[in-house]
Order: structure tokens, then C-alpha cells, then sequence
């Protein structure tokens, strides 16, 4: 391999990296601030993500809705649903620390429910295709080739959450959340619905899903199954530090850059096994994750 | 001359499990005064702010605020009537930083007052909180960073943001050194005397409470013992035994 075929695949893999990470670390964010505020992750995050695909799909392709009201209407309808499940059953259950398995075991329920629900339509049967927001016009960026889907996918992604790192830092509701993920009792104490903020949170959560579904579905092929690509936000937000939502957008993109590289300087069938290794990596170099903060040291 | 009490707490009992935490409690707390709330570790002076600040569930009784009956409001709904605590164990946010953690206290007056501030207007006021307090130099710490007197110090910044009526403090001259302790005096006194808050103070530190407390509760293992001013409460003879220690040279 000669230099310039090095240098080649290197802008490749990062310029295509960006673009998937891009999606992994909305899926992260999506998945770390339930985990903060809920104490417990969601396993349904893939689900969710997987089912919010086929709300869009059923919209633009059975109904022939317009994207401009498939986008939001879908948003809307992820939303609405996290922040039910999370009224409805989670409430229910008792969502404090106490009880963090019975919350576990509920979003497990979710995930077969959604799963179910997606393959009972038939719509689920057999794989479908995704139409492409942004089309497959390619724009060359060095010599990296990417799609205009590429690019779109890039800028909504970073767009979304930098509005979202901005309504978290700089908004009384961004606050009561992040308020609630440090110390709910203290949270309480200073006029915090805990409720209403953890079913916001879910809402987001939910919507953050959709918006990844919406932008990577037209690059994979659609089956009742696409949410095991949660599996890579788990890992980005391992990566990160699981608590930390720089961590989680900085642990998208590595996996997304590690993951083009190694199928371009190694071989594509190991692209599955690389986020993997880079997990392994990181946690044996930096068990707290990369923005975890400090190992704690527990009290004896 | 009747005043209607601005907390009264009614034939309170509280019990966990088959443990009875308070018995049959009542107490009446006057607009602008400060009370003390003294006893033994463990005699459920904690419990009765759990209470007060409906962390808690009462078995039986009733607690009005201004008149009113706290028992339908949530927690979170605290803060928006007026009232705001401290805690024993401290309940800061950690991740964040001091000034922030006023912010977050702020938020509720805006919130009750249907007020908006931008984040540079409510800094500055966060700061001001702070100068009070005696934190400004430490506005830019992590709250975790802080020794535990200031930390106590910065948990009464939050609630003093919330602008509350009536504020309850667990313990908040633990941890402080004398010069701090003087400078709470002051504060405290201040709170009430300039600014008509009600304070109820529970705290081991005597020559806090018998300085600035207008009357004092005396709670062992769950019951009311004695109640009064301080100077009758000291020479009560049952609270020199409960509580003081049997010399009850530790008083003062």
C-alpha cells in the first residue's frame, strides 16, 4: 500500500466516519440522559430507534406524506410515546434507585412490544428501503467522496445537538434536568417536578432516536432487527463515560472513525468487532470512560 | 392577643415500620421569629423537616402554613410555597459549579414570581447570594471541591435563592469555625429581623441557638419535652437530663 492510497483511505474513513458517528453519538446522548436521570439504562433504545424508522417509512411511502411534515410528525410521535412509557409503566414501577432492575426489565418489555408490534403490521416482513432525504448526488470534500444524504446527515446531526447542549445548559427546564441527574432529592427540594422532568427527558430521548432513525435509515437496509445499530450508541457512550454528554458525542464519532478505517485498511468483515476492541481498549487504558470525570473511590 | 402561628405543626406522628420517629408532636412557629428545634441525635428533629418539606408522610396529623394544610402539596411544591431547607448530609449538586448551584435555587423564585432572567442577569444575582454567605471567592468552584462548612454554607445559598418565607436548617453550623459561626449569627439574625423570614434552626452548637433562637422545642425520642424561651428552657431540668448531659455544663 503506497502512501498516497494511505492518505486516500485516511480522508475516506474519516470524512464517512464523521458521518455514521454522527448518528452513534445522537444515539449516545439519547441513551445518557435517560441513564442519568432514570438511573437505569434503556434497553429499548434500539427499539425505539427501530420502530421510529417504520412511523417515518409508513408516513412518506403508504401515506405519500411530504418530508417536510413526515420529519416533524414522526418527532412528534417518538416523543409522545417515550414520555407515555415512561408515565405509564416506569411511573408505575417506581423509578428511584431503589428499584433499578424492575426498570431495566420494563424497557426490555418494550423492546419485544415494539419489536412485535412492528413485525405484526407486516410492514416488518420483508427488508424495505429508506428514500433518501437529500438524494445521492456525491460531492467530493479532498478526496473523500460523500453523498448529499452524507452531508445532511452531518449538519442535522450536529445542528440537533447543538441545540440541545444549548436548551441543557442555558434553560431553566435544560437546568432541572441536569439538576435531577446530579440529585433528585436536592432537585426536589428547589421546586423540581421530578415526574414531569424525567418524562421530558424520555420525550427527548425518544426524539433524539427518531431523528438518528430518519437520517441513517436511507444508508441501511430496513428490518424488524436495524436496532441492534443501538448497539453502537451503548458502546459510543461507554466510550465516553456513560454519564457524560461530550463523552457520549466524542465516543459516536471514535466508533464511527474506527469503524470506516478498519474496513478500509483491514477488511470490512472486521468492521463489526472494531467498536468493540476500541471498548476493550478504553476501558482497560480509562475504565471511567474518556469524560467520566475521576474513578470513584468508594467510602469504606 | 392571638397571632395566627405561620407553621403550626398538629398532633404529628411519624413511623417507619413498627418504629414510632415522632409522637403525637405538636409545635408553633411565630411570623419572623426564629425557633430552635433541639434534641438528642436521634430524636426525630430530621423527620419532623422531613416532614415540613414533604419528604415524608405522616401517619397521622396535620402541618398548615400560613394557615393552610401542607399535606396536599408535593414535594416540589414546597419550594414554590415559600419554604426552603438544608440539609443534615449535605444535598448539593456535585457536578456543577457554586455559582450554578445558586442558580438552580433561583430558578424556583423566578419560576413562582413567573419571572425570566438571562443567564448573565441571573449570575449577578447568584453572586450577590453568594457575597452573603461569605462564598463569592469560591463562586467558581466545583461544589464537591469545597470543605463541608462551606459546602453547609453554600446549601443555605441555594435556599436563601429560592427566596423562601420560611427557611429550615439542619445543622448549619456544623463544620463552620467560630469566625464562621459568628458571621451565620449575623446573617441569621438579620434574615429575620431585617427581612421578616422565619427560620427553624435545628443545630448542636448552644451558644448559636441560645444567642439568636426566640423560643426552642426540646424533642426526645420522638416527644415533645419542653418548650419556652431559652433562658427557661436551660434550666429545665428534664431537658438538663434528656439532652444537656446531667451537669448541664455544656449549655452555654
Amino acid at each position: 500500500m503506497d502512501w498516497q492510497v494511505i492518505w486516500l483511505f485516511l480522508q475516506q474513513g474519516v470524512a464517512s466516519g464523521l458521518v455514521t458517528g454522527s448518528i452513534y453519538a445522537l444515539l449516545a446522548v439519547a441513551i445518557v440522559i435517560i441513564f442519568k436521570t432514570t438511573d437505569a439504562p434503556n434497553f429499548a433504545a434500539g427499539e425505539l430507534f427501530m420502530a421510529a424508522a417504520y412511523v417515518a417509512l409508513y408516513l412518506l411511502v403508504f401515506l405519500a406524506l411530504p418530508f417536510v411534515a413526515v420529519v416533524p410528525i414522526s418527532l412528534g410521535i417518538a416523543f409522545i410515546a417515550a414520555a407515555l412509557f415512561y408515565r405509564i409503566v416506569l411511573q408505575k414501577i417506581g423509578s428511584s434507585a431503589a428499584v433499578t432492575v424492575n426498570v431495566v426489565i420494563a424497557t426490555l418489555g418494550l423492546s419485544f412490544v415494539l419489536k412485535g408490534l412492528v413485525r405484526k403490521t407486516g410492514v416488518g416482513d420483508v427488508p424495505r428501503s429508506f428514500p433518501s432525504i437529500f438524494g445521492n448526488d456525491t460531492v467530493m470534500i479532498g478526496q473523500a467522496v460523500l453523498t448529499m444524504q452524507d452531508i445532511g446527515i452531518l449538519v442535522l446531526a450536529v445542528l440537533s445537538m447543538t441545540i440541545f447542549f444549548l436548551f441543557f445548559n442555558f434553560t431553566r427546564t435544560g437546568r432541572a434536568m441536569r439538576a435531577v441527574g446530579m440529585n433528585p432529592k436536592a432537585a426536589v427540594l428547589v421546586g423540581i417536578n421530578l415526574r414531569r422532568t424525567r418524562m421530558l427527558i424520555w420525550g427527548l430521548s425518544g426524539l433524539l432516536s427518531s431523528l438518528a432513525a430518519i437520517l441513517i435509515a436511507p444508508k441501511i437496509l430496513m428490518t424488524a432487527d436495524m436496532g441492534s445499530v443501538v448497539i453502537l450508541g451503548f458502546a459510543a457512550a461507554i466510550i465516553g463515560g456513560f454519564t457524560s454528554l461530550p463523552g457520549a458525542v466524542l465516543g459516536g464519532i471514535i466508533i464511527g472513525v474506527v469503524e470506516n478505517l478498519v474496513g478500509l485498511f483491514i477488511s470490512s468483515r472486521a468492521i463489526s468487532v472494531a467498536p468493540f476492541v476500541a471498548i476493550m481498549l478504553v476501558l482497560v487504558l480509562r475504565p471511567q470512560g474518556l469524560l467520566g470525570g475521576k474513578v470513584a473511590v468508594k467510602k469504606v | 392577643m392571638t397571632v395566627t402561628p405561620f407553621l403550626s405543626i398538629k398532633n404529628l406522628t411519624v413511623k417507619f415500620g413498627g418504629l414510632t420517629a415522632v409522637n403525637d408532636f405538636s409545635m408553633d412557629v411565630m411570623p419572623g421569629s426564629i425557633h430552635a428545634l433541639i434534641g438528642p441525635n436521634g430524636a426525630g428533629k430530621s423527620t419532623v423537616f422531613n416532614c415540613i418539606s414533604r419528604y415524608y408522610q405522616p401517619v397521622s396529623g396535620d402541618i398548615l402554613f400560613q394557615g393552610t394544610s401542607l399535606m396536599q402539596t408535593p414535594a416540589h411544591g414546597t419550594a414554590i410555597r415559600g419554604i426552603a431547607r438544608t440539609f443534615q448530609n449535605l444535598e448539593l449538586f456535585n457536578g456543577i459549579s457554586v455559582v450554578e448551584n445558586v442558580m438552580v435555587g433561583l430558578d424556583a423564585a423566578l419560576k413562582r414570581d413567573g419571572k425570566r432572567l438571562s443567564p448573565r442577569q441571573m449570575r449577578l444575582e447568584a453572586e450577590a447570594i453568594l457575597e452573603r454567605t461569605g462564598l463569592a471567592d469560591y463562586r467558581n468552584e466545583q461544589a464537591d471541591a469545597l470543605d463541608f462548612g462551606h459546602q453547609k454554607l453554600l446549601e443555605l445559598s441555594r435556599a436563601l435563592a429560592v427566596r423562601p418565607k420560611l427557611l429550615l436548617l439542619d445543622e448549619p453550623a456544623a463544620g463552620l469555625r467560630n469566625r464562621e459561626i459568628a458571621a451565620l449569627d449575623r446573617l441569621l439574625v438579620d434574615l429575620v429581623r431585617k427581612e421578616g423570614l422565619t427560620v427553624i434552626l435545628v443545630e448542636h452548637v448552644m451558644q448559636l441557638v441560645m444567642s439568636i433562637s426566640d423560643g426552642i422545642t426540646v424533642l426526645s425520642f420522638g416527644q415533645k419535652i419542653a418548650e419556652g424561651l431559652p433562658a427557661e428552657v436551660r434550666q429545665n431540668q428534664q431537658v438538663i437530663e434528656a439532652y444537656l448531659g446531667r451537669e448541664g455544663g455544656a449549655a452555654a
